[in-house]
């Protein structure tokens, strides 16, 4: 067995030594120092990328919140406006109506007003009518005089009563 | 292919002899240093770009990274922070020389016990000392195992120290056993591919593709349990218990 | 993060972020001590190893101290007995998940010596 030809132990352990020597040298001060800062650049890259998502994702939030308080508030507003237009436009129209029946209300009073003018005109007539009637009815009839004033009372007695 | 241990050969390819000792410049040396160029190239070019969003290489050396660096702090702690370039050049370093040990014609320094060894020692020895530095002598009350009583005492303590002092050996034996078994047995079942000729060569043939790829499993397998236990031992000896 | 004043539409995207803030550390408050999450893939690769080695150790250990000492094959058998206890031990700690400390129980959670991290012992055995 070839390894264990004592002879070849120096000149192999005297290598070994030179070798893992210049090893752990060109490692510990040129290889490792590279790839570890690569890392811990990386490492601090990713942690300030998750500490700027962050504070993007706080601005986000609040700008959200923000937006929701506007629009509450600009729909309040809006629902104010709104209700005082309405308010203002029943208002306008209650009035309105109320002028408008106002004016029925009179128009009709003067039209009642004149039916019973209308009224009483024709029940003078019919009394002054029933009257002459009665007068010419009488004379040409039962040849009665009769005096206006006895007609007239006599219509004014029925007329009362009717009018009762 | 007589032997199929000759893959395990060492080649001399360059000489060296420094203060009488040899330090020939060999087919191992030559495949560790090529261990320790592919580590560096592939961290460094893969890290050329430095983008944040990572390309395929980047993630890859960066997924490495993480790996150790969790092996870590799942089985040491934030202590074990300190000794991150130490492992992490000790997982590379294994797993690149599996890994190119597994290209035709080259070399698996790995598969030498002296190799692990020589890496479970130092890890054995760094251990022990990190053990003493940040306890004293209290590091040795490791060897006096709790809730056992004291006649027991003299036959547990030297048991303890057994087990502790078996630490390196088991893990050199680990990797290297691991590594030439499965190197040995792919060459086996190679050597009977040409043979067997035409028609009896396929089942040999497919055998060995099964185990390349079982053996790139082990490979990076090994790197890991050889790491891990490193954490294991570390962090044994930095919060010290019982 | 902000309180639960969010509207619907963004409540999904609020639960992604904090997943995600959250999420970047997994384990950064529990770095103080070993966690569990290491998986046991290699422990039949170890128990075997972990046998002969100690077991090596022993009668190595044991015979150099008979050539040492000179006491003949006497230390060795002792530091064979010894090495196998070792062995079994080991064997015992990687199977039954209590690490490669001593001690014959998994440790309980008390953190009563020296405010060391003793609770998240009892993962590391597992882990290989």
């Amino acid at each position: 067995m070839p390894q264990l030809d004592v002879t070849t132990f120096a000149p192999q352990l005297v290598w070994l030594a030179i070798t893992f020597i210049a090893m752990y040298v060109i490692m510990a001060k040129v290889a490792l120092p590279r790839v570890g800062q690569i890392l811990e650049e990386r490492q601090n890259r990713i942690d300030d990328d998750l500490d700027r998502a962050a504070t993007l994702k706080e601005e986000a939030e609040a700008a959200a919140v923000a937006y929701d308080e506007a629009l509450t508030k600009a729909r309040a507003e809006a629902q104010a406006a709104i209700r005082e237009v309405s308010d203002q436009l029943s208002a306008e129209a209650a009035e309105r109506q109320k002028a408008l029946g106002d004016k029925l209300a009179a128009d009709i009073a003067a039209g009642e007003k004149k039916i019973a003018a209308a009224r009483d005109a024709a029940i003078g007539q019919i009394s002054e009518i029933s009257g002459d009637l009665t007068k010419e009815a009488a004379e040409k009839l039962a040849g009665v005089k009769v005096t206006d004033k006895a007609i007239e009372d006599a219509v004014a007695a029925v007329m009362g009563a009717r009018a009762r | 292919m007589a032997n199929p241990l000759s893959q395990f050969e060492i080649k001399p390819l360059i000489p060296i002899e420094i203060a009488g000792i040899d330090a020939s410049f060999t087919n191992s040396s030559l495949m560790m240093v090529l261990t320790v160029t592919a580590v560096t190239a592939f961290l460094t070019l893969s890290m050329r770009g430095r983008a944040l969003v990572p390309g395929r290489w980047q993630a890859l050396a960066e997924v490495t990274y993480e790996f150790v660096a969790n092996m870590i702090r799942d089985n040491v702690g934030s202590e074990g922070r300190r000794y991150f370039p130490f492992i992490f050049s000790l997982f590379m370093f294994i797993l690149f020389g599996n890994l190119m040990g597994m290209i035709p014609f080259s070399f698996t320094f790995t598969s030498h016990i002296i190799v692990t060894f020589g890496m479970a020692i130092v890890v054995f020895l760094g251990v022990t000392l990190i053990g003493f530095i940040r306890h004293g002598a209290k590091f040795l009350g490791y060897f006096v195992p709790s809730g056992v009583p004291v006649v027991m005492m003299p036959m547990l303590v030297p048991i303890e120290i057994l087990s502790y002092l078996s630490r390196p050996v088991s893990l050199a034996i680990r990797l290297f056993a691991n590594m030439t078994a499965g190197h040995t047995m792919m060459k086996v079942f190679a050597a009977f591919i040409i043979p067997l000729g035409f028609l009896g060569g396929w089942a040999p043939l497919a055998v060995d593709v099964a185990l390349t790829g079982f053996e790139f499993i082990i490979a990076f397998l090994q790197a890991y349990v050889f790491a891990v236990l490193t954490c294991i031992y570390l962090n044994d000896a930095i919060h010290l218990h019982h | 993060m902000s309180e639960g004043t969010s509207p619907e539409p963004t409540d999904d995207f609020d639960a992604r972020l904090k997943n995600a803030r959250e999420g970047r550390r997994p384990s950064e408050a529990e770095t103080d001590g070993p966690t569990t999450s290491a998986q046991g893939i290699g422990t039949a690769l170890r128990l075997g190893t972990e046998l002969v080695a100690a077991l090596a150790v022993g009668v190595g250990i044991g015979h150099a101290l008979d050539i040492w000492l000179e006491t003949g094959p006497w230390m060795m058998i002792v530091f064979f007995f010894l090495g196998s206890g070792a062995g079994a031990l080991n064997v015992y700690r990687v199977a039954s998940g209590i690490g490669l400390s001593p001690g014959y129980r998994r440790p309980t959670v008390k953190g009563n010596e020296d405010e060391d991290e003793d609770g998240g012992k009892p993962g590391n055995g597992s882990s290989v």
